[in-house]
């Protein structure tokens, strides 16, 4: 669910992978933020500044959010 | 933001389906419920057995190995465990993963054996992909590292006198693989989709799958948790060829829309598995090298001759 802010940047990190900064218009959930990024929620376990969330979580300003892939090729 | 539905605190898992939320304690207890009813349920281990755990490297694999480990010592049922990791000969890959189950096996105190495709039959999975590439067969990387990998598994499963096999397949893997061989029209694999496949041959070690009613996400969550999950993202190089990578990127985006749709299959999978007229192959014996198979001559052997790494000659009398 969106929330109106003046903006927010967040730093997305996908395990193994590197780091980007997203900009935000409004607070997102976590689940809205994956699926911006193009991904599918059923194939990440998400942490939020090193905490495990569920993906109802609204993301804030600032926050490091680090997506760890369910699936693994192996 | 989710709290956990029996203590309030905050919640780190919610079950969509059940509409349950749970925090990290919770989680974890609900975790340990389900793989025991698992164990349980299907009698996957007796008393004193030597338990063979297939070990890739993998958080999957990892987390099975940890959580048995631990398991073993609440059970005191006299089990002895033994890790078994298979070097497929895939490089920049399974170099990684190995060191892996090495820091992990040394800190359980459990013992390790590795086997390779080397070692066993004389080339490394990538020496064998050029070499079917070259001879123009019509095989995937992942066929030929599956049939390897599952009979060297049990092969070695059985020189080191392992008494079961177990291996980390969840619910993911197990519905993925009964969607594929439904399209495949395969009704005898079908049939030896169940938690434990039980001596179908003398050479046979019964295979088990504690992990049966698992999500690759509980495995995940159980990995991260328990720091198991690997610090290094490595994936294998051939695994996105597969048509088992399309199957579970359709069926995640499905269950994402639908919840409970892996449950609901991997229940239609149990009720196929329970038809009496669903065709179960026959144990037969390889004519080639002797191990199980499901035909006059094994698939290893089949592929093997295919490539031209095996001579007629070698065939048992």
């Amino acid at each position: 669910m969106a929330e109106e802010t003046s903006g927010i940047k967040v730093k997305v990190r996908e395990f193994g992978s590197g780091v980007k900064e997203v900009s935000l218009k409004n607070r997102v959930s976590v689940g809205e933020l994956v699926k911006s990024l193009g991904y599918i929620i059923e194939e990440y376990v998400v942490a939020v500044s090193g905490t495990i969330v569920t993906e109802d979580y609204l993301i804030n300003d600032g926050d490091e959010v680090v997506l760890y892939p369910v699936v693994s090729g192996g | 933001m989710a709290n956990c539905s029996i203590c309030s605190k905050q919640a780190i898992y919610v079950i969509k389906s059940g509409g349950l939320a749970l925090c990290k304690k919770h989680f974890l207890e609900y975790f340990d419920r389900k793989v025991r009813r698992t164990i349980r349920k299907n009698k996957l281990f007796r008393k004193n057995e030597h338990i063979v755990i297939a070990v890739s490297g993998g958080k999957d694999s990892l987390s099975l190995l940890h959580y048995t480990v631990n398991l073993s010592k609440r059970a005191r049922m006299g089990w002895r465990i033994t890790a078994l990791t298979i070097d497929e000969g895939i490089s920049g890959y399974r170099d990684y993963t190995i060191k892996r189950v090495e820091e992990l096996s040394s800190s359980l105190g459990v013992e390790l054996k590795i086997a390779s495709f080397k070692d066993y039959f004389g080339y490394t999975l990538d020496e064998v992909v050029k070499i079917s590439g070259e001879r123009g067969l019509p095989y995937l990387p992942c066929t030929y590292c599956g049939v390897f990998r599952r009979y060297l598994l049990n092969r070695v499963a059985r020189e080191i006198s392992g008494t079961v096999l177990a291996t980390a397949h969840h619910l993911d893997d197990v519905v993925q693989t009964y969607l594929i061989n439904i399209f495949n029209n395969n009704w005898s694999n079908i049939h030896k989709l169940t938690p434990s496949l039980t001596s179908i041959h003398k050479l046979f070690v019964r295979r088990v799958k504690p992990f049966y009613e698992v999500l690759e996400k509980e495995t995940t969550l159980y990995a991260i948790l328990n720091g198991l999950y690997p610090s290094e993202r490595t994936e294998c190089p051939y695994a996105p060829l597969s048509f088992r990578w399309q199957v579970r990127r359709v069926l995640n985006y499905l269950e994402e829309s639908r919840p409970g749709l892996k449950y609901s299959t991997m229940k239609s999978l149990m009720e196929a598995t329970s038809l009496k007229n669903v065709a179960s192959s026959e144990a037969m014996t390889c004519i080639v090298c002797g191990e199980p198979s499901s035909h006059e001559v094994c698939k290893a052997c089949q592929l093997r001759a295919e490539l031209g790494l095996l001579e007629l000659r070698e065939v048992k009398t």
